[in-house]
């Protein structure tokens, strides 16, 4: 095991960093709200947790967790497969789009659905057609399916890119497997470091989902724990509806260790292994023309039905003078994105940007670090422990380190900066990890005999083949900050206003025309930068291992 | 705290390979820090202090008039606003009282149930402004006052019929109705209390709507953005978000039924410990004055105190009040009554 | 070779994005047979076994396996229907499949049940002495040990024809050795045709049937070790081959056998090298330099005048003037 691992390359410095960012991001502050439960509650947990109803949120939230996971990763595997294929028509285009519900903040995806699919929304009133299941449990399984799968994707798409060793498929097809049990047999288990890391990710982000729950489940009477956690906050702000939110956001940590805890330990050591030196390319074995034309067209109408008519409707609402009045161009006015685009929002908007800039960067940098740190036994715990975080609901995750932090850092971006890197640690972590630990440790140790220090050797061996993977968690880590509403509502002060508290604070989340006008506006700025980055690391990956490549390895 | 530990491994743990990275962490850390710290809250707690920080729920749009309006008449005087949803606000309220107590001088809440057990912790109360006596009894108590008003109201489609009395929503011509959901939102709460109470309708309303077709979505803001869209024919709404989606066009329109509006008011209270911040109580007095009422009534907000002109209120709209005591003691059985109808 | 060749490829040409990797190879591999294909990097070698393989598409021409077309007539078939075996220069073990279990992986596939694939390939692994590896992950093993798995996965294929892809490039000398005589034995026994690609002379001379010299994408030559050792198409055959000095301004070839110190010619000694068995001489003569090999050590020293006679010599097809060929 050792013979395998870095120890040459990783000196003591990092795992202390590492464990120092657990104390400060992670264990203080749920440490801090165990504290607050255990001396204000007299140890009488049994009544809070013996309350009516809380079995059934419980049980809804880990169903529906179960249920997007297992529907989201497929799908985002299926993607990643087939957008994988080079021969695929109009393969650059479709890697940007499937990513489109990613750069749309989930609470307006959830009512750009209805406004799509609803009665009285789009198709209701083009076709006559809509669907009741929407508003319930289905619906809102289906949207967070949707609004998951791009995640699950760019998570297994980029372990993809990091591990593609095709000749280890065309082993198994010259040894008599077809395609699809290749897929089964070698691919998918190959993939399953990167399978896990987008499934551990997608549950835990379904146990602390709130906005979709709650714009689609309400009413069907369909609750959750997270929706209970809001109800609790929003009622009384008396102690003991306080405590029962901070019990449910500690139950639901407890729920996300037992699921992912097991799962880290028993994959972590089962699925290392050294990656030959040399493994590159893309494409195994050429497919039929038809088949590719066939994916290209059902690509086309799972974004056609996921995103192009929500988004249309969403876009067309933001345009349209008020609800309920036929998007007609007689009705157009830009009203919206006038209330939208005002100095104070601009101003705000840099600091937003800023902030997920910084956010991402150090997330980026965090999640290699623990990457990096966690070919070792120790790391693993901390993979589990930075997803607890990420499951903590925004509000209950900004009061703990308010609790925690608030006397010295009450108010600032700082504390705002705190807060996102603590939620979405694990968001950079687990596809960087997905892609590195299959990194041979011989390359890195080759650039430092070779007179590289650490960094540079990082940097310039390791760096490129896991460039795909450090942009996609840099992408997801800005974009969700970039769309953050919760925590920095809660915990902004003078100066440390965000984008999300200006333009909730002016219009509430009711006022569906500006909100939508503001999602137009941050999909467009979103939007923009991510298609260059999705580019450069196209390019990347060209050069990396492509044709080029392939030539002068074949022969 | 941050800054310290961040700082520690650069500098010394790390001994012969210091790790740029983490170099990196603390400067950045320390920037933003930097850029942050300097306006933390610790200014407003003295009572000399001519700064007052004051946490919200209102919005901006009420509120921001309202604070200009205040700093043009009391000159050197500054607020600094914390303003957030009712849920983010308790948070950050219940989050301040156990890390070194609340960091605000003035509460302006929603409704007065979360106000009340502000008071119950001993956050705030304990005083009033001596104009508060012109505000109606039924807007007040001996520890706040009633800063502004949300008044419930039904909102339907130009193409349903128009509800005469609350009873009428139970009747025939709606295909699907609205209700907030009151374990969310206070102003639902208040609306389930009223009806609780009056034996004309109890918790019994709620199950004739229910089987009159009625969902129960989150807040009022989710009622009329169902309503406006069409997926709803009528509900049960704040009369200014009903206003506003009717003034943009939306085919709505606003009834205030018999017996009346629930009316519900949002309190203003003084922190507790800023007894002796003149500034504070100078902002709860104006607030309440004729003068902040009428800004606050221009600004689009329903004033508490009477005579002040405000939004539309039809003429002879009735008004009615839930008794937000009875609501406070009886809460958890309405809403297990009501939960029984609506689930959970 | 046999009357009917299991392999049969004409006129076959693969193109990457523009670039041309295959510019119209023809080539037939009876049963039984072992053809080297033997060229530097960027010939082709690799191009050709993944066309064969089915792994990518040709541009043009056909590739028949015991007499079905499987790449040039309408749809190509899938490897995984192509009766054949590949070994890769990385070995390409499954990183999560036991030793065991790869070897039974094409078994498997071939639709026998688990315990009888386990026992068939523990039975193939024992023929090849790696029985002792069975339950070992890649990770676990040696290259030389991966090798041999890699190559008892191809034999459970039971394949009409072995592509070997470089198997021996990453092995140590020694491993190498025995490998091959392993190699070379199982596919005798098995009866089927192999193609080794390969840029080791010696390794091609020393195992096949028939050596094929592939040069940016076209095939220079075709014969018997012996042919395209002794009588090579042109200088670059000729060097790819084995040590070749040429004299008399790039006309005539002298393999290092071909000369004999001792006799009627003088030259003066360049380098010396002792080989174990034998010694090279280099002696620089006024018709050039010639390479010599004698047995036993050295018996000059470097400088020495020395006298050498020519015993055989090929004269090369090629033009004179082609000398500045690598």
């Amino acid at each position: 095991m050792p013979a395998r691992g870095t120890p040459t390359v990783v000196r003591a410095g990092v795992p202390v960093a590492v464990a120092l960012l657990l104390a400060v991001l992670v264990a203080l502050p749920l440490l801090r709200l165990v504290q607050v439960l255990w001396q204000e509650s007299d140890g009488d947990l049994a009544g809070i947790l013996g309350s009516p109803g809380l079995s059934t949120a419980v049980r809804h939230t880990v169903v529906l967790a179960v249920a997007v996971t297992v529907t989201a990763v497929p799908i985002g595997i299926t993607l990643a497969l087939v957008l994988r294929r080079p021969d695929l028509p109009g393969r650059a285009f479709w890697r940007v789009a499937v990513l489109l519900p990613v750069v749309v903040p989930d609470f307006v995806l959830g009512y750009s659905w209805t406004q799509a699919y609803a009665r009285a929304g789009f198709t209701d009133t083009l076709l006559g057609l809509h669907w009741d299941g929407l508003l319930g449990p289905v619906g809102v399984w289906l949207v967070l399916v949707v609004n998951a799968a791009p995640l699950a994707y760019l998570v297994v798409a980029v372990g993809l890119a990091a591990r593609s060793e095709p000749d280890l498929e065309r082993a198994a097809r010259a040894s008599g497997a077809g395609s699809f049990t290749v897929l089964f047999t070698i691919t998918l288990r190959l993939l399953l470091p990167a399978v896990a890391a987008a499934s551990v990710l997608v549950f835990v982000l379904t146990l602390g989902t709130f906005a979709i729950p709650q714009v689609l489940g309400a009413p069907a009477g369909f609750g959750t724990v997270t929706t209970r956690i809001y109800a609790d906050l929003s009622i009384g702000g008396d102690p003991a509806s306080f405590l029962e939110a901070v019990t449910l956001a500690l139950l639901l940590v407890l729920v996300a260790v037992v699921c992912v805890a097991p799962g880290d330990a028993l994959l972590g050591p089962h699925l290392r292994s050294a990656r030959p030196a040399d493994a590159q390319g893309t494409q195994t074995v050429p497919g039929r023309q038809a088949v590719r034309r066939g994916q290209a067209v059902g690509l086309g109408g799972y974004l056609l039905l996921t995103m192009v008519v929500p988004l249309a409707a969403l876009a067309l609402s933001s345009v349209t003078r008020a609800l309920g009045v036929p998007p007609t161009p007689g009705n157009w006015t830009l009203d919206h994105f006038r209330q939208v685009l005002t100095v104070r929002t601009v101003e705000a908007l840099g600091r937003s940007v800023g902030l997920a800039v910084a956010a991402a960067s150090l997330l980026v940098l965090l999640g290699g670090l623990v990457a990096v740190g966690e070919r070792r036994r120790a790391g693993r715990a901390t993979a589990t422990l930075i997803t607890l975080t990420l499951v903590l609901p925004g509000s209950t995750l900004a009061v703990a380190l308010l609790i925690t932090y608030g006397r010295w850092l009450s108010g600032t971006l700082t504390l705002i900066l705190l807060a996102y890197l603590a939620k979405l640690w694990a968001f950079a972590h687990r596809p960087i990890a997905g892609a590195l630990d299959r990194l041979p440790p011989d390359e890195l140790r080759a650039a430092r005999a070779s007179g590289a220090g650490l960094l540079t050797a990082v940097r310039t061996v390791a760096l490129r083949p896991l460039a795909p993977a450090l942009l996609g968690a840099w992408l997801i880590c800005f974009v969700t900050a970039l769309h953050e509403v919760t925590m920095s509502s809660l915990l902004y002060g003078p100066g440390s206003e965000t984008l999300a508290v200006v333009v909730l604070n002016s219009q509430e989340l009711g006022r569906i025309g500006p909100t939508a006008a503001l999602s137009v506006v941050l999909t467009l700025l979103v939007a923009a930068p991510a298609f260059v980055l999705w580019m450069v690391v196209g390019r990347l990956r060209v050069a990396h291992d492509g044709p080029h490549a392939e030539v002068a390895r074949v022969g | 705290m941050t800054t310290e530990s961040a700082g520690e491994p650069a500098s010394g743990s790390l001994g012969r390979r210091p790790s740029t990275s983490l170099a990196l962490t603390a400067v950045l850390v320390l920037a933003l820090s930097a850029c942050g710290g300097n306006s933390s809250g610790s200014e407003s707690d003295g009572g000399q202090s001519q700064a007052l920080t004051l946490y919200t729920c209102v919005n901006d749009t009420t509120v921001q008039p309202v604070i200009a309006a205040f700093e043009k008449a009391e000159s050197g005087s500054r607020v600094e606003l914390f303003r957030a949803p009712t849920g983010e606000l308790n948070a950050r309220v219940a989050a301040d009282a156990r890390s070194g107590g609340l960091r605000a001088d003035v509460v302006w809440g929603c409704d007065p149930l979360t106000m009340q057990a502000f008071v119950d912790q001993g956050l705030v109360g304990g005083w009033t402004p001596p104009g508060a006596d012109a505000v109606p009894d039924e807007f007040r108590t001996d520890d706040y006052v009633g800063a502004h008003v949300l008044y419930m109201v039904a909102v339907h489609r130009t193409d349903a019929p128009a509800p005469r009395v609350w009873s009428d929503l139970a009747g025939p011509g709606y295909a699907a109705l609205a209700v907030p959901d009151p374990s969310v939102a206070a102003s639902a709460l208040g609306t389930l209390g009223y009806f609780a109470q009056d034996p004309g309708y109890g918790v019994d309303y709620y199950r004739s709507l229910k089987a009159n077709g009625a969902v129960q979505v989150s807040t009022p803001d989710d009622v009329t953005t169902g309503v406006a869209q069409g997926i709803y024919d009528a509900g049960i709404t704040t009369a200014s978000s009903a206003y506003a989606a009717k003034d943009d066009g939306s085919p709505v329109e606003v009834v205030w039924p018999e017996p009346g509006a629930i009316a519900i008011y949002g309190p203003i209270a003084l922190a507790t410990h800023s007894a002796d911040s003149e500034v504070a109580k100078a902002f709860i007095s104006f607030v309440v004055s004729k003068e902040g009422q009428t800004v606050l009534g221009g600004a689009g907000s329903y004033p508490t105190l009477p005579g002040v002109d405000g939004p539309t209120v039809p003429a002879g709209a009735p008004v009615v009040s839930p008794d937000w005591a009875a609501i406070g003691a009886d809460k958890a059985a309405v809403l297990a009554e009501y939960q029984q109808v609506f689930g959970g | 070779m046999s009357a009917e060749p299991v392999l049969e490829i004409a006129d076959l040409v693969v193109e990457y994005d523009g670039t041309t990797a295959l510019r119209g190879v023809s080539l037939a591999v009876g049963a039984g047979e072992v053809l080297a294909l033997l060229g530097p990097s960027g010939s082709g070698k690799s191009t050709l076994l993944h066309a064969v393989a089915g792994f990518l598409e040709p541009r043009s021409g056909t590739i028949r396996l015991s007499g079905t077309t499987v790449t040039g007539d309408g749809r190509p078939v899938p490897p995984e229907r192509r009766e054949l075996a590949v070994v890769f220069q990385n070995y390409a073990l499954w990183p999560h499949l036991s030793a065991l279990d790869t070897v039974a992986y094409p078994l498997r596939r071939r639709g026998a049940r688990r315990a009888q694939a386990r026992t068939e390939a523990l039975a193939i692994m024992q023929r090849l002495r790696v029985d002792h590896l069975a339950a070992r992950r890649p990770a676990e093993l040696s290259g030389g040990e991966q090798q041999r798995v890699g190559l008892a996965r191809a034999l459970a294929r039971r394949p009409s024809v072995y592509l070997f892809d470089e198997p021996t490039a990453h092995l140590d000398t020694h491993v190498r050795a025995a490998f091959l005589e392993e190699l070379v034995a199982r596919q005798r026994d098995s009866g089927a045709a192999a193609v080794y690609a390969t840029h080791d002379a010696e390794e091609a001379l020393g195992l096949a049937d028939r050596v094929a010299l592939l040069r940016e994408g076209r095939l220079l030559q075709v014969g018997t070790p012996q042919e395209v050792y002794d009588e090579p198409v042109d200088l670059f055959a000729a060097r790819l081959t084995g040590p070749a000095s040429v004299i008399d301004g790039g006309r005539l070839l002298v393999r290092p056998g071909w000369a004999r110190l001792g006799g009627p010619l003088e030259a003066e000694l360049r380098a010396v090298w002792f080989r174990g068995p034998h010694s090279d001489y280099l002696v620089d003569s006024p018709r050039g330099e010639v390479l010599i090999r004698e047995s036993g050590p050295p018996r000059h020293t470097v400088g020495a005048r020395v006298h050498w006679t020519l015993a055989h010599r090929w004269p090369l097809p090629g033009s004179p003037s082609d000398s500045s060929s690598p």
